[in-house]
């Protein structure tokens, strides 16, 4: 912690027990249906539940949920989610414990995959699977599992990139619920498509009675329709359904320019085609029977029956089935679209064809009976899960009823639904495998487990399953989805996952402590470094010291992280500051000293001057000295003073008048430097008279005046001394002035050598 | 002398050379480093702290007849280990460590008891003297060879073996050795004992290794019961078995104890903990079997560095359950876990059951009724085994990933 964190101290109060009882406080609501805001339908079976609560669970329901605005939601999972599975996943999400047994292992395997659940590790599915798989006994062996805070990368990764940008989440999403078999249904949709496109109508037929079995499995049930209606009315339908072809083809190669190739939003663009397909449909039926192709329609009539019925079961339920899952950018719209489309199939199918011919009225009716009309009339929201129920009913109507293997066919994949037709012949295909391919998928489950079991390997698998059924589809969107999907969420994970995997991060970290520090704090040095590779931290250290404090603190606040990690991550951080701070500091000292010299530099050379000055005006004053002495000796002789009164002289002189010296010898006066003033000495010294008053010199009427007391008898005496000094005066002045001077180059050079 | 000088100075001055030679030395002799000068004692403290990994001893074959071949082979390796260790751990097999004499003097029966005591002192004089030891005897020993990690792990069903288990003092794991037995006293003593062992109020237990003997005493299974079904409420990882009896526990010198029945065993608790346990059922006969039970504990995703491996089959298994193929099981184990060294014994019943427990979450087996969902948190499952082999795995923390 930092100084300032210090002072102000923030007392946390943290409870172990709060979020195990408002789970169970939710899970008492959920069974009270209390609060309760959506309803969620599996194999006719509702259960009741809080949106937030589905949502936080589960990926899956998030991007359903997102968006939803209606006050009571219904959200009807898609076939491959079944009860057995799904049962056990609610309840986890509500209680964090799950039970699993031999009987529903795999299906809540396959739910948790599918929905997204979080916090489910796959270890347990795995060791579950071997235990099962193994144990012939059949005991009855409930497997509780208990998660508590298993919140890990996984979620946070999905969090992140969901914030990122919505375009990801619904990627990762859709890969994760629907997964690629929407793609692969899609895009293999699209290549049939292109391929009948292309091919010449006897080609196209000859594929049609071949390729049903296969290819026309996985078109939607349009196309099967068309196939069928190709197949038994060959010469005219051909020219229209080629047509209705090429329609369809320029659409969904328009829907894909859109959407499926900038981010493989396949179920979006899926919902596209599926959408203008309807429209199409129906296009191509008020073609057809605007081409006056009714003698085919009653030809048709008995196949269309169950045809009919599936034309619109998918109609109905594409639609709704994407526009559910197309999270929240653009809800409204496909439910309008939803709507729309339920309303056309279903209410104004009638009506379209209605006001087109009489006819297919005729048809419709025929074709809607029973079915279609209550439901038409029913409200609309309850029309999803009418025509839901529908489908069941359609199976049931149709499946009996068509004993062809063509038309078995296309019953059983109407019973799947729209695209969970794959899915199960997946599951056949998964059950059928062989428990050697198992491991190995398991294995290869294993080998990546942080890519998001469930993101990457769930189109994997898939993409192999639909290869297993589809042989002949070549699809390079799945190829490339799953692993350009893959790849974009290792590269994501990779700034997380990869420090807690090597841990080389702090490790480089601690050794630079380690060679800074010294022996002596060597033994915290070393307690910390063993700290911090113990610790394995989720991003590496170089962002932990980087980072803002604002941004630091999100970001620990975005991953969840131990109080060790915490721990660790703040002593990172705590050290790296005091790092920089030291080297600021060290750089700012450095600074100072680099100051202080130049300071240095500059004054020594002033000081120097200085002395050369001063010994210029030193040698000034000897020299004026010797001429004063020079002057004095010949005032001295020519005034002929007399021994007593050099003396006198010498008295009412300073010291440093050299006549005070040369009172010895004999008496010698007189300036000769001071130009101005000499040669008034030495008239002064001459007529004796006219003396002092004469002298101009301020400086001379200040000695005088402090003089005063002598002055008179000095006058009398010898004015010359006066003179004199005066001139020691001006002298001493400048003297003095010079010792000022070399007292300041003192002071400056102590100054410099004390800094 | 000017190169002797040069040492001398590079010896007393750079703390990373000298914590480099250091480091090779073997625990003794680096404790005897250490009182040179300050800089020898804080460097070998600090090498002190790194060595964080288990050191293993083991004796595979027997040696001279004077005294067991783990207490010569410990001897020897103790000279060589390089961690300080704090808690020992150590199995023997019960013939020739309470019986040598037997074999070689035909001694009586009080004379063994004694001689198994008199080695579990001279075992014990080896080790530290503050280090906690948990010894025990079991007809026979499963063990991976001194050294290296992956070296194949043998069962020895008789025969001289043993091995003993080194921990050192491993950051966020903490290791206690604790002894219930059998009293006619109240249960408030055992509530006591409970909570001093860590088997109370500890959150973060994972694993308990848990051993019994003299089980077949009167009421012993009562106790056992008591004891394991306590224990089973917590969300841990539970293994042992059933043994001859205890040899060695540093804080217990009750005769008394070791007389009635009871239960010793190893407490490992830390957050970073993480193990799984499979049984191997009496189905598990063949060598396909056994390797589909170790699959299935490889599945369960425990880290495999830093970890061991334990095993605790029943005498009844071995080279006869298999039909006279030798070492299967630890074969299958080596099989999908080369770096993992393993060590266990064959005992008379086995304690544990299929359950992980990592930080994240706990699998276990609960055995009620479907219907009663809400109840069915601590509904136990049968964890008192015979005929059974318990495989176990721990992971002792991500600290230093000391492979080999």
């Amino acid at each position: 912690m930092s100084l300032s964190e210090r002072n102000t101290v923030v007392f946390a109060y943290e409870s172990s027990v709060h979020s195990t009882n408002v789970l169970l406080s939710l899970d008492e609501q959920r069974k009270h249906d209390l609060f309760c805001d959506i309803t969620i339908l599996v194999e006719d079976q509702r259960f009741r539940a809080h949106r937030s609560v589905l949502a936080a669970c589960s990926s899956y329901f998030r991007s359903r949920i997102v968006g939803q605005l209606e006050p009571d939601l219904i959200i009807i999972l898609p076939e491959e989610v079944a009860l057995k599975g799904f049962e056990p996943l609610l309840r986890f999400a509500y209680t964090s414990k799950l039970i699993l047994d031999k009987d529903n292992i795999a299906e809540v395997c396959k739910c948790a995959e599918f929905l997204g659940v979080q916090d489910i590790e796959e270890s347990c599915f795995q060791f579950l699977k071997f235990k099962f798989l193994d144990h012939k006994l059949g005991r009855r062996e409930y497997q509780q599992k208990k998660c508590c805070k298993s919140r890990c990368q996984k979620e946070e990764h999905k969090i992140d990139v969901a914030d990122d940008s919505h375009l990801e989440t619904d990627d990762v999403n859709e890969i994760l619920q629907n997964e690629c078999m929407l793609k692969t249904y899609k895009s293999e949709k699209n290549s049939d498509v292109s391929l009948l496109q292309d091919s010449t109508n006897p080609t196209f037929e000859s594929e049609s009675g071949g390729g049903q079995g296969v290819d026309f499995a996985s078109l939607c049930p349009k196309y099967r329709k068309y196939q069928k209606a190709l197949g038994s009315d060959k010469s005219p339908t051909v020219e229209s359904n080629s047509s209705i072809k090429e329609v369809q083809v320029t659409s969904a190669a328009s829907v894909h320019q859109i959407e499926s190739y900038t981010s493989g939003a396949t179920q979006k663009s899926l919902e596209h085609t599926a959408v203008p397909l309807d429209a199409k449909c129906e296009d191509a039926q008020v073609e057809m029977e605007e081409d006056g192709k009714e003698e085919f329609l009653k030809q048709m009539a008995s196949v269309f029956q169950s045809t009919e019925c599936s034309a619109e079961k998918p109609v109905s339920f594409p639609p709704h089935n994407s526009s559910a899952a197309t999270d929240g950018l653009y809800p409204t719209v496909f439910l309008n679209t939803r709507d729309q489309y339920c309303d056309m199939t279903l209410s104004g199918m009638q009506s379209n064809t209605e006001g087109t011919e009489k006819v297919t009225e005729k048809n419709s009716i025929v074709t809607v009976t029973g079915n279609c009309k209550p439901i038409s009339e029913s409200s609309d929201e309850s029309l999803t899960l009418k025509s839901h129920l529908f489908d069941r009913e359609n199976i049931n109507d149709t499946s009996p009823s068509n004993r062809s293997s063509v038309e078995r066919e296309v019953a059983e994949h109407l019973a799947k639904g729209f695209w969970s037709d794959i899915y199960n012949t997946d599951a056949t295909c998964q059950i059928s495998l062989s428990p050697a391919s198992d491991q190995v998928y398991s294995e290869k489950k294993s080998e990546c487990p942080w890519l998001g079991i469930r993101i990457s390997d769930s189109p994997e698998h898939c993409s192999q399953r639909t290869f297993t059924t589809l042989s002949s589809v070549n699809c390079p969107f799945i190829s490339n989805l799953s692993t350009g999907n893959s790849t974009e969420i290792s590269s994501g994970d990779c700034v997380q996952e990869q420090p807690q995997e090597q841990c080389a991060h702090s490790c480089v970290i601690s050794l630079e402590e380690d060679s800074e520090t010294d022996t002596e704090g060597d033994s915290e040095s070393c307690s910390a470094r063993e700290q911090e590779c113990e610790v394995k931290l989720p991003f590496d250290a170089q962002k932990i010291i980087s980072l803002s404090r604002n941004d630091f603190q999100s970001c620990l606040k975005m991953h969840k992280l131990t109080p060790e990690q915490l721990d660790c991550i703040h002593d990172i951080r705590r050290r790296s500051k005091n790092r920089i701070a030291a080297q600021r500091c060290r750089k700012r000292k450095l600074d100072c000293i680099q100051n202080l010299e130049s300071e240095i530099e500059k004054l020594q050379s002033e000081k120097e001057s200085l002395l050369k000055e001063k010994d210029h005006i030193l040698s000034t004053l000897s020299e004026t000295k010797q001429n004063l002495t020079g002057l004095c000796q010949q005032v001295c002789k020519e005034a002929a003073l007399s021994h007593e009164q050099i003396q006198i002289l010498a008295k009412y002189s300073t010291s440093d008048c050299p006549l005070s010296f040369l009172i010895p010898e004999k008496e010698q006066p007189a300036p000769s430097d001071v130009m101005s003033a000499v040669p008034l000495c030495i008239e002064l010294s001459k007529d004796l008279r006219v003396e002092l008053p004469a002298g101009q010199s301020s400086s001379y009427r200040h000695v005088k005046s402090s003089c005063d007391a002598g002055y008179t008898k000095a006058q009398e005496l010898c004015p010359v001394p006066i003179r004199i000094s005066e001139k020691t005066v001006c002298l001493e002045q400048r003297v003095q002035s010079s010792g000022g001077i070399t007292d300041f180059c003192q002071q400056m050079t102590d100054k410099c050598t004390t800094e | 002398m000017e190169p002797d000088a040069k040492a001398s100075y590079v010896l007393s001055n750079l703390a990373e050379v000298v914590e480099r030679i250091l480091a090779f030395l073997p625990i003794k002799s680096l404790l005897q480093a250490a009182c040179v000068c300050r800089l020898w004692r804080e460097s070998s403290r600090r090498i002190l702290r790194t060595q964080q990994s288990v050191a293993w001893v083991s004796a595979v074959e027997s040696g001279p007849a004077n005294t067991h071949a783990l207490v010569r082979v410990l001897e020897e390796e103790i000279e060589k280990i390089q961690v300080l260790p704090q808690t020992v751990f150590y199995i023997a097999d019960a013939e020739t460590f309470s019986g040598h004499e037997e074999s070689h003097s035909h001694g009586q029966k009080k004379a063994r008891r004694r001689n198994s005591k008199e080695t579990a002192v001279t075992l014990e004089r080896l080790l530290p003297e503050r280090c906690q030891v948990l010894g025990i005897v079991a007809p026979g020993i499963v063990v991976t060879p001194t050294g290296s990690h992956s070296s194949r792990p043998l069962e020895i069903e008789d025969g001289e073996a043993g091995f003993a288990l080194l921990f050192p003092k491993i950051d966020g794991v903490k290791i206690q050795t604790f002894h219930l037995h059998k009293d006619a006293k109240s249960r408030a003593t055992d509530e006591d004992q409970f909570a001093e062992a860590g088997l109370k109020n500890n959150p973060d237990l994972r694993v308990v290794l848990l051993f019994g003997y003299n089980t077949w005493k009167s009421g012993a299974t009562r106790f056992l019961h008591q004891i394991v079904n306590r224990l089973n409420e917590k969300s841990i990882v539970l293994a042992g078995g059933h043994v001859d009896s205890f040899t060695s526990l540093t804080s217990e010198n009750n005769t008394e104890a070791a007389q009635s029945c009871g239960v010793v065993g190893l407490a490992f608790s830390g957050p970073q903990i993480q193990s799984a346990a499979v049984l191997l059922d009496q189905d598990v006969v063949d060598e396909r079997t056994a390797e589909a039970a170790m699959q299935r504990l490889k599945a369960a995703g425990i880290p495999e560095y830093n970890s061991l491996g334990f095993m605790f089959a029943c005498v009844g298994r071995g080279y006869q359950h298999y039909k006279t193929k030798r070492n299967l099981e630890a074969d299958a184990f080596r099989k999908f876990f080369p770096n993992v060294p393993l060590f266990g014994f064959f005992g008379h019943g086995e304690i544990g059951c299929d359950r992980i427990v990592t930080g994240n979450f706990i699998l276990r087996e609960c055995n009620n009724i479907k219907d009663d969902l809400r109840k069915c948190n601590y509904i136990k499952d049968d964890l008192l085994h015979g005929y059974t082999t318990v495989m176990t795995l721990i992971h002792l923390g991500s600290a230093k990933a000391n492979q080999t």
